[in-house]
Parts: structure tokens; C-alpha cells; sequence
């Protein structure tokens, strides 16, 4: 049973990151990169490492976003100027 | 076999496959929509996971998703959704599902728990998870 | 180099890290073995020190010197980040509009800030008891201030960052953890030997220096991301202009 879970998580990770890969547009990319991260923190608590788990949590779910969107918004706010 | 191992298991695989098919193609709203779905029933995955291996202390990991998730999904809904593009679809299933999903997985950990420190960390958990459902449904559906 | 070249080389570099991967791979121990000849002695050591979670007592007492390379590793990275996303001479601040907040949004933030910044405190505090530690936690005591900015408003959050503050808590924490491990060679053992006494298996007071390296590097992660996040809002949200240096480049 343990080793179901352990086959889910990593398939659903496996997914999760080629989808990432797939999609092109940063912003749009970055929520499939935050579901990657959820995936990966169930990853690493079925092998049994949730402290692991926990630092991909902190990172994924809010603060990598915030950084991506940021950005994005940013390098958006620039080129917009630029074509005016 | 394990109820609550097996209960993950149908969760991983119900809720939150479904939920990186909607994140990965459609609109912005429908993406943001799934992301939050994915990070509520998550919570309840750890909850699970912490009473099928049998570690209390795996408990921290779903009091963590409980506020970064929401946190998360308030950063999608202020910096990617259009203000003015209305409901996006599946946002009216986040409350029903959340409102549900949620005493159904902590209410029968609460029975096993017993009275004592440890079940109101799961009580604490089941509200900061119901409060932020509804508060990131607001914020989904402001448009 | 013309294009078959390159697409040679890279297939000849990439066919031999596959072959070196599956190489390394078949002397591998299977997949949940019983034979753990590392992991035995480190959880016999961090029961010895009474920590009970054995990742806080590899990490910060018997390889507590490669966290400190960690530690460090975040506090240049997001020194260079400050730098380089610093004001350019000619760029200008415009003060950002407020956006518009749902009512039952601001509530929610302003239940959900405290509660956030007691778990990532939490967090730190159980760091030898629990998963955790002084990494986690840090990023969710920071992440908990930035929900005045997702949640309430920019201005409301500029209000409770005193930057300054902020920029000597990254700095304060980090030479903390350096201090620390001198502690250590004064009471005359090793660099970050665990000189305290042990204190009770399984209570808050355990585990000798890894509560206290714990604190040190939660107080440096979570002013290095509240810094870290200010360069970014204030380069999204209020400089404007000034790609000089892209136009001189073109």
C-alpha cells in the first residue's frame, strides 16, 4: 500500500512537470509549477522525508509565485512602454 | 491495508490529478481555480497521510498548506486573474467541495485522536482550511 | 562550430551521463532495504543528544558546519539580488495606486497574518522536536507579513517593514550562527560542537545548540526573504523608466 502511494506521488510529479514544461506562458506556467511543488511535497513525505516536504512547501506554494509574478509584471510593464 | 493510506491515495488520484489537468490548460481563472482546489484537498492528503504512517508530527506539514496555500492562491487571484472577466469556471464548486471534504476527513480523525492537545491542532486546522476556502473564493470571484 | 557539430557534441555528452547515471545506478541498494548502515548511526547520535528529530540533529550538530555553508550561500545570493535590483540613476519611483479590496478579503488577511506568523514561529521553535526548523518556518514567518500585500495593501505592508530593521535581522542571524560555533572552540572542543547541555528527550529544552542555531537561521531567512521580496515589489510596483542600459546595449 505504502509503495502505491509512492508510485502516485512520482507519476503525478512526472506530470506535473512535463505540464510545466508544456506550457509557454511564465505566468500561466508558474501555477502549474505550484501544483509541481505540492506534488513534490506529497512525494517526499510518503518516502518519509516531510522535513523535506515542508522547505518545498514554504517555497512552492506562496513565495516562488509572488517572485514569478512579480517578474512577469515587471518585464511586462517595460516592454509595454516600449512599443508605445 | 490502511483506510486512511487508501483514502490519500483516492484523494491524490481524484482530486488533485483533476486538478493539474485544470491547471495545466485552459483560461487564467479556470487555472487559478484548480491550483486552490489542488492546495485544500492537499491539506487533507497530509491529515491523511499523518494518521495512516502513524506520525503525529506529519500533522505540521497539513497546518502549513492550511495558511501558505490560501496565501498562495490570494498571490494568483491579486497578480494573474482579469479584475473585470467574471466567474471563472468551477469556482462555485471551491466552498460546496471545501465545506464538505473538509469535516468528512477531520471529524472522523478527531474520533480516532480522542479528546486531548492533539485534536484540537486538528480542529485549529479544519477552520484556518474552511476560513481560507471561503476567503480565496471570495477573492476567485471578484471579477 | 556549425549546427551538426554542436548537436554532436551534445549527444555524445549526453549518451555518456546516461551511460555514467545507469552505471551508478546498478550498484545502488534496492529501494526500502533494511540495511542503513548511515542512518543507524545518525539517529543512534541524535538520541545520544537527545534531539528527536534527526534531520534538525544532522543538520545543524553533527553537519552543522555545512549548514552554516547553506546559511551562507542564501545571504550572498540575496545580498547580489539587492544590488542588482537596486534604483538605477534613471529610473523613478511613482507611488503604486491602491488597488481595490474585497471586505471579507481584508478580514481574512488580517485573521490569517498572526495565525501564519505563530505557525512559522512555531515551526521554528520545534525544529529539534518536529519536521522543521529554522528554514521552514523562516519562510513562513515572511511569507505570513506578505499577506498585507495579497491580502490588505501595498502601502499596509510598507507600514509594518522597516527595511533597515530587516536588513540587520539577515545579518544579525547569520553572524549569530557564526558566533555560535566559536562557542564551541572557546569551551574547548571543535568549530560547532554541541557544547550545551542536552536537556530533555523530546521537550522544547533538548537538543543542546539546535534550537539556538534553529533561531539564527530563522531570524536569517526570514529577513532575507522579506528583503529579497522588497526589491522584487518595489521594481513591480513602483520604478518606472530607465532600460538605458538595454537601449545602449541595442
Amino acid at each position: 500500500m505504502a509503495d502505491v502511494l509512492v508510485v502516485l506521488a512520482l507519476m503525478f510529479v512526472a506530470a506535473a512537470a512535463t505540464a510545466a514544461v508544456l506550457n509557454r506562458d511564465p505566468a500561466r506556467q508558474a501555477v502549474v509549477l505550484s501544483l509541481l511543488g505540492l506534488g513534490l511535497a506529497v512525494a517526499f513525505t510518503v518516502l518519509q522525508a516531510p522535513d523535506v516536504g515542508l522547505s518545498q512547501l514554504g517555497v512552492g506554494s506562496a513565495l516562488t509565485p509572488l517572485m514569478i509574478l512579480l517578474t512577469v509584471r515587471k518585464v511586462r510593464k517595460g516592454k509595454g512602454r516600449g512599443r508605445e | 491495508m490502511n483506510p486512511w493510506l487508501g483514502g490519500a491515495a483516492l484523494l491524490l488520484v481524484g482530486g488533485l490529478g483533476p486538478s493539474l489537468w485544470a491547471a495545466a490548460s485552459g483560461g487564467a481563472g479556470r487555472r487559478v481555480v484548480a491550483q486552490n482546489m489542488a492546495t485544500l484537498l492537499l491539506c487533507l492528503v497530509f491529515l491523511l497521510l499523518a494518521q495512516g504512517y502513524g506520525r503525529t508530527a506529519y500533522v505540521d506539514l497539513a497546518l502549513v498548506v492550511a495558511v501558505l496555500g490560501p496565501a498562495g492562491t490570494l498571490v494568483f487571484a491579486r497578480l494573474l486573474l482579469d479584475r473585470d472577466s467574471g466567474d471563472p469556471p468551477g469556482a462555485r464548486w471551491l466552498t460546496p467541495v471545501v465545506a464538505v471534504a473538509t469535516p468528512a476527513t477531520v471529524i472522523p480523525l478527531c474520533i480516532v485522536t480522542g479528546p486531548g492537545r492533539a485534536t484540537v491542532k486538528l480542529v485549529v486546522i479544519g477552520l484556518l482550511l474552511l476560513a481560507g476556502g471561503v476567503a480565496t473564493t471570495r477573492a476567485v470571484r471578484r471579477g | 562550430m556549425s549546427r551538426r557539430v554542436r548537436m554532436g557534441v551534445l549527444a555524445a555528452g549526453l549518451l555518456a551521463t546516461a551511460a555514467l547515471f545507469v552505471t551508478a545506478f546498478l550498484d545502488m541498494p534496492h529501494f526500502g532495504g533494511a540495511w542503513h548502515p548511515y542512518g543507524d548511526r545518525a539517529v543512534q547520535a541524535s538520541v545520544n543528544r537527545r534531539t528527536a528529530n534527526t534531520v534538525s540533529a544532522v543538520n545543524f550538530d553533527q553537519r552543522g558546519f555545512d549548514t552554516l555553508g547553506e546559511e551562507s550561500i542564501l545571504f550572498a545570493s540575496v545580498l547580489g539580488t539587492v544590488v542588482l535590483l537596486r534604483q538605477a540613476r534613471d529610473e523613478r519611483t511613482r507611488a503604486p495606486r491602491p488597488g481595490p479590496v474585497p471586505a471579507a478579503l481584508r478580514r481574512y488577511g488580517l485573521v490569517a497574518l498572526p495565525a501564519t506568523l505563530l505557525i512559522g514561529l512555531y515551526v521554528i521553535a520545534h525544529g529539534q522536536l518536529s519536521p522543521g526548523g529554522g528554514f521552514q518556518g523562516g519562510v513562513v514567518v515572511a511569507t505570513a507579513l506578505h499577506l498585507l500585500y495579497i491580502a490588505v495593501d501595498y502601502p499596509a505592508l510598507e507600514r509594518i517593514r522597516p527595511l533597515g530593521l530587516y536588513e540587520v535581522g539577515d545579518a544579525v542571524g547569520e553572524a549569530a550562527y557564526v558566533v555560535l560555533g566559536v562557542a564551541g572552540l572557546l569551551a574547548g572542543s571543535a568549530y560547532l560542537a554541541n557544547v550545551l547541555p542536552f536537556g530533555t528527550f523530546n521537550t522544547l529544552s533538548s537538543g543542546g545548540t539546535v534550537p539556538l542555531l534553529n533561531a539564527a537561521v530563522g531570524l536569517e531567512v526570514a529577513s532575507a526573504v522579506v528583503v529579497l521580496l522588497a526589491r522584487f515589489l518595489v521594481q513591480a510596483l513602483e520604478i518606472e523608466g530607465g532600460d538605458g542600459g538595454k537601449e545602449q546595449a541595442a
